[in-house]
């Protein structure tokens, strides 16, 4: 009977088996980094049917955190505000601009406006706004500079080693509840210092065990 | 440290527990079943597709993931255009309202998430509800989220719009009715029954028929007779010290409401030596939960409770002579001897409640011994009542004029009439004969296939409404959503009918209350707390007639013969009269006494199953499916023959077989379809409760039946005494407090591992009073609603894959013909030392700092080694994706409709396929609180947490709370003398404990 494979075949296999190999394990790590929190998510920047600027109202007018997202303190989620919302100032304020066209519809026919989610985490975690804001994290700590932002950008990778890293030592992100909508805060000491104040004052005691988020 | 295993292992039991008869007969097969952790084979796919096969396409499915997460999906938030001030994304609101069954109202309390109705809880402010619901009140949400609802108005089968119903109307509601019928449920609400009057008349020949399966016309005519006048009876059981129940189910499917079993089991309460109880004497023909809870029950053909009550009746010098008889052993003869003595030493402290299926003679015999008991006014209500028609009557007058051709328009608003009318009406063809047949509900049914116009009806969750309580008491029903389809209520129907000048509910409920809720405060208080003060009736007082009670009684038919067979006609706990049947968190919840799901059959007791000629070896049940093989009976009665299959009973009557309603729907939903079997046709106009001349034999083929009882069964690592159920006698406790904790030898309590160290201000815990659990299926319900669990099918059942976290274990002891009953819920103990968590590769349920033992849905991988390792069997595997039921073999259809997801509680994660849980103690409430409190920088106080199973219990067996708080009330629990873990000699050290329970015999009967 022939022999199905030559004698060659053998050292073919030893060679290009592995190399193969090699080379998918490469192809699969590969996607794994890109494929990271930090690496994936932080810097999701979507396009956002209204242009809204972050930086003009937040930043350059100064308008607070909690003007919009006014159930930030007492709540899960810190709600997109209503079109009513926008339109408390718009109804005087730009009433002609066309980047306010979808505004006015929305208010007009009492339509939602799409707004396109940024920090997006997954079903089986719930986070609690209210449960952070009235600790003193400010919104800085998760959101970043967004008072700088045209459009918002996801800035922390919002992973679960990220989310640990602080309630494992939360003093650096602990303020004072009235500096916490104030992005730009700038303590007179060290902001650990105040932190750890805080935390013995107020008893912050961030949960470490599963169920804190998962449920 | 020696433990001498061998002398325990020696031990004589003192009283066996036992589920099923296959474990009293200790079968080898029963050994291996509860040796394991699921039933053989439960890994394997149903029919035809072999575990490869899923693996096929589950790799089908992961290549199809891979390529979709290279993009990310955009998600979305929709904020309303214009808010509402109050209107908090993500805080559930809750509001007041009624939930109406029989034309009598409970207040429930709904959880809206984001305007979705999510849960029903029981309204604490109503007197009758005290913050507890019924099983089937909370699981009524489902029926707005029924995928099967009517979702469109028809006429012949046509789509059709609200306005061309409107347009029909002149043509159908014209002259003075003559030829018009009207055919409803029972009316409790004061704006219906005001439009009902408005509607007479205005059409002044019309008749208006209200009819439902459950009887109450025998309870009507026995006030009746007793009083010369109509009066409503009613039973007040916490003044009570000696309560009788004649074939009533109070604590069960014939309790009207949630405050009688609170009554009973305040009046159970024993938290040290001094405290009393009280004693229930039970006379039945099926086990119900009553008799479950009697201190004395006695087994008996409903057809015989005369003749005890009259015996008792002469016993007490109430007759001169019993004119009927009763098959007399010398256990009834004792039983109805100091029974008699029970009640004179509790003369106007006891109480004998007859049910609704006894014949009038009967409730009216037992007026005239209350009252000679002095019980009249006292345990015993009388309320006013209105003049009613007996509603076997009604319909039957309305069968003969719908057959004569004197009906022209029919109108059926709600109910199932062409399903449970009497048989012997055939409703069904009746109807037909009528030329306009205007049906409103809210499901498909029978009736609405027999209509030409198929009008959708709104849910009582869409629609404003009123109802009023057993006593009268008012509420307003607020609509928690406007209708998902295009609903109308009743209320609406017949303003639509009237052609009145407002046809919107709002404005005919506030009408109806302008007077008394003139005032816009006044409304508003009453619709906020779901009750209108100062509404009850005043109760009356009213003399028996005594010559008139004893002549029913004369004129009353006699005793059957001892040997012939009766048939009894029940609800069903899954599906009550039927309306219930498309419901697939109670199709699914275990029968509180039989365990059975998904199905209806015959019980009758081991004597009659033997008389029978079925199989009375209990040791021939196919255990290694968990399952039932149950032989098939044939049942002739009234020309119609059903052919069922039967059960023996432990404790069932004999010559007596119990027949459940509302199953075996010729038109209904998907869950529903091919459950069960039809009883109707064997229910005639004059028996329509307890049916005599019925002949029965056995017949060929069996059905595999899928019961619960034998899942998850506990075995005693030392096989000595009970260490899962614990009861000891009143006495007993008097005598010895730790009579309950010295059941179990007491176990050395060593660790192998250093002790967890809980070092958190708060330690959860909770007792479940076993002197209190009724076994109602409230708890289990309440879980799944709160907590997302999945309803798996019948032949998951079977695969012993049920996904409820609380197993609501029943214990058998004693004899199979008099078997003593006793409940347990078992969840998730949240043991101290957790054998499961050992056991996990991957952490996915470890121990949170608070002793929870934590469930971490996102780690884990589906190895099962915990359920394996859990002594208590507790955990729940999500073999398939029971949510997403895409796997076209699912018994529950092929995809998941989207409108069911509106039910789910955003709060808790909807788990998918390969994934363990189990009890959490309702940790998102638990989060909430704790959020809360931190937020207002105070510590969670006692009572603030309040877990779903908890809140609804309606006899406040469960407490839960902080045990490290010594002044909590779960500690001030735990600290009784009654207090016992299960299992305790396995030292993994729950945090559920139970108080074990206590009977109350009497001295003599024991």
């Amino acid at each position: 009977m022939a022999q199905t494979f030559k004698k060659s075949f053998d050292l073919r296999l030893r060679v290009f088996v592995p190399l193969g190999l090699l080379c998918l394990g490469a192809v699969a790590l590969g996607a794994i980094y890109l494929g990271l929190p930090s690496n994936k998510d932080a810097g999701y920047r979507p396009e956002q049917p209204v242009e809204y600027s972050h930086k003009l109202h937040a930043g350059n007018l100064g308008i607070d955190c909690r003007y919009c997202h006014n159930t930030v303190d007492r709540a899960a989620f810190a709600a997109v505000p209503t079109t009513e919302t926008c339109m408390n100032c718009h109804h005087k304020v730009k009433t002609n601009s066309s980047k306010l066209t979808l505004v006015r519809e929305s208010y007009g026919k009492g339509e939602a406006i799409p707004w396109v989610k940024v920090h997006v985490l997954p079903d089986y975690v719930y986070f609690n706004h209210q449960a952070h804001v009235t600790q003193g994290v400010s919104c800085v700590s998760c959101h970043g500079r967004v008072d700088q932002m045209i459009k918002v950008a996801q800035v922390a990778p919002l992973s679960m080693g990220w989310c640990l890293d602080c309630h494992r030592n939360p003093a650096p992100n602990i303020r004072p509840v009235e500096f916490v909508t104030k992005l730009d805060w700038q303590p007179d000491r060290p902001a650990e210092e105040i932190g750890r104040e805080l935390i013995a004052q107020k008893g912050i005691n961030p949960p470490v065990d599963c169920a804190g988020c998962h449920r | 440290m020696i433990v001498n295993i061998e002398s325990i292992q020696t031990a004589q039991p003192e009283k066996s527990y036992w589920r099923s008869a296959s474990q009293l007969a200790g079968t080898a097969k029963f050994q291996e079943w509860a040796h394991r952790e699921f039933p053989e084979g439960a890994s394997e796919l149903p029919e035809g597709a072999s575990r490869r096969t899923l693996l096929k396409f589950m790799g089908a499915t992961l290549a199809l993931a891979g390529l979709t997460a290279c993009r990310r999906p955009e998600e979305h938030i929709l904020p309303l255009a214009n808010g509402s001030e109050d209107l908090v994304p993500g805080k559930p609101v809750f509001y007041n309202s009624v939930f109406s069954m029989n034309g009598i109202s409970a207040g429930v309390m709904v959880e809206t998430h984001d305007g979705r109705p999510t849960k029903i809880e029981g309204n604490p402010l109503h007197p009758h509800s005290l913050g507890a619901a019924s099983a089937f009140a909370q699981a009524s949400i489902l029926g707005l989220y029924d995928p099967d609802r009517i979702a469109q108005h028809t006429h012949d089968g046509n789509g059709v719009g609200w306005d061309n119903f409107v347009a029909a109307v002149p043509a159908a509601f014209s002259g003075d009715g003559a030829k018009l019928r009207f055919i409803s449920q029972r009316i409790g609400s004061p704006t219906y029954l005001r439009l009902k009057a408005e509607t007479l008349a205005k059409f002044p020949g019309a008749k208006w028929v209200e009819y439902e399966a459950l009887p109450v016309d025998s309870a009507r005519e026995g006030a009746r007779i007793a009083f010369g006048r109509p009066v409503l009876v009613n039973y007040d059981f916490s003044k009570a010290q000696a309560i009788l129940a004649l074939d009533f189910d109070f604590l069960g499917l014939d309790a009207s409401t949630i405050l009688n079993m609170r009554q009973w089991a305040d009046g159970r309460r024993v938290r040290g030596r001094e405290d009393g109880m009280n004693r229930v004497y039970a006379v039945e023909s099926q086990y119900s939960i009553t008799g479950a809870m009697a201190d004395h029950r006695l087994r008996m053909r409903a057809s015989d409770v005369m003749g005890v009550l009259q015996a008792l009746a002469v016993r007490l010098g109430v007759l001169p002579a019993a004119g009927r008889k009763f098959p007399a052993s010398e256990r009834a003869s004792k039983f109805v001897e100091v029974l008699a003595k029970d009640l004179s030493a509790n003369k106007g402290r006891c109480v004998l409640a007859v049910g609704p299926r006894q014949p009038a003679e009967v409730h009216a015999l037992a007026l005239l011994v209350n009252e000679a008991l002095g019980n009249l006014g006292v345990t015993v209500t009388l309320l006013p009542a209105a003049e009613a028609p007996s509603e076997i009557a009604a319909i039957k007058q309305l069968a003969a004029d719908l057959n004569s051709g004197a009906v022209e328009t029919l109108v059926v608003l709600g109910g199932n009439p062409a399903y449970d009318a009497p048989a012997d009406l055939n409703f069904a063809a009746a109807m037909a004969k009528a030329k306009t047949r205007i049906y409103l509900g809210e499901d498909q049914n029978e009736t609405a296939a027999a209509s030409n116009w198929v009008l959708q009806g709104a849910n009582y969750l869409e629609t404003w409404g009123d109802g009023r309580g057993f006593d009268g008491t008012a509420s307003i029903q607020q609509p928690m959503i406007q209708p998902l389809f295009d609903g109308k209520s009743q209320i609406e129907f017949l303003a639509t009918i009237l052609a009145a000048p407002a046809t919107r509910g709002y404005a005919l409920v506030r009408d109806t209350w302008k007077g008394q809720l003139a005032d816009e405060k006044a409304w508003r208080k009453a619709v906020h707390d779901g009750i209108i003060a100062g509404t009850a009736a005043v109760p009356v007082t009213a003399a028996v007639n005594k010559a008139a009670v004893t002549e029913a009684i004369g004129r009353a038919s006699g005793a059957p013969g001892d040997d012939e067979i009766e048939l009894v006609f029940v609800p069903s706990s899954h599906a009550y009269d039927g309306r219930f049947n498309n419901n697939a968190w109670l199709i699914e919840a275990p029968d509180p006494i039989t365990k059975i799901t998904w199905d209806n059959v015959a019980l009758l007791s081991q004597a009659t199953a033997g008389k029978l000629g079925l199989r009375t070896d209990v040791r021939q049940i196919n255990i290694s499916d968990s399952s039932y093989e149950a032989e098939f009976i044939s049942i002739k009665r009234n020309g119609a023959e059903l052919k069922i299959p039967a059960i023996v009973q432990p404790g069932h009557a004999d010559n007596s077989i119990t027949l459940a309603m509302g199953f075996g729907r010729a038109k209904t939903g998907q869950v529903g379809e091919g459950a069960g079997f039809n009883v109707f046709p064997l229910r005639t106009s004059e028996a329509p409760s307890i049916a005599l001349g019925a002949s029965v034999s056995k017949t060929s083929g069996s059905l595999e039946i899928a019961s619960t009882q034998d899942h998850g069964t506990l075995t005693d690592a030392l096989r000595t005494r009970s260490e899962i159920v614990r009861e000891v006698t009143l006495d007993e406790f008097q005598k010895d407090p730790h009579a309950v904790q010295e059941i179990a030898h007491k176990v050395p309590e060593f660790a192998l591992y250093e002790n967890p160290k809980y070092t958190s201000e708060y330690q959860w815990g909770m007792t479940v009073d076993l002197n209190a659990c009724i076994g109602c299926n409230a708890c289990l319900v309440a879980c799944q609603s709160e907590n997302n669990i999945p309803t798996v099918g019948k032949e998951q059942v079977l695969h012993g894959r049920e996904m409820h976290w609380i197993r609501l274990d029943r214990y058998y002891s004693g004899s199979v013909e008099e078997a003593e009953l006793v409940y347990q819920p078992m969840a998730c103990v949240h043991c101290e030392e957790a054998p499961c968590e050992n056991v996990c590769p991957v952490a996915a349920t470890v121990h949170g700092p608070e002793g929870l033992n934590e469930m971490v849905y996102n780690r884990c991988v589906g190895t099962r080694y915990c359920s394996n390792n859990c002594p208590y069997k507790v955990r729940r595997f999500n073999f398939f994706n029971y949510h997403d039921k895409r796997l076209g073999w699912m018994s529950l259809g092929n995809k998941a409709p989207e409108i069911a997801s509106l039910q789910y509680n955003p709060d808790v994660t909807v788990r998918m396929r390969g994934i363990m849980e189990k009890c959490t103690y309702c940790v998102q409430r638990i989060s909430h609180a704790r959020i809360q409190a931190k937020t207002e920088a105070r510590s969670i106080r006692d009572g603030e947490i309040v877990t779903a199973c908890q809140q609804t219990c309606p006899t406040n067996a469960i407490t839960f709370g902080n045990i490290s708080d010594p002044n909590s009330a779960v500690s001030k629990s735990k600290a009784l003398d009654t207090n016992y873990a299960v299992l305790q000699e396995l030292n993994v050290k729950p945090r559920t404990t139970y108080l074990g329970k206590l009977r109350n015999p009497h001295p003599e009967l024991v």
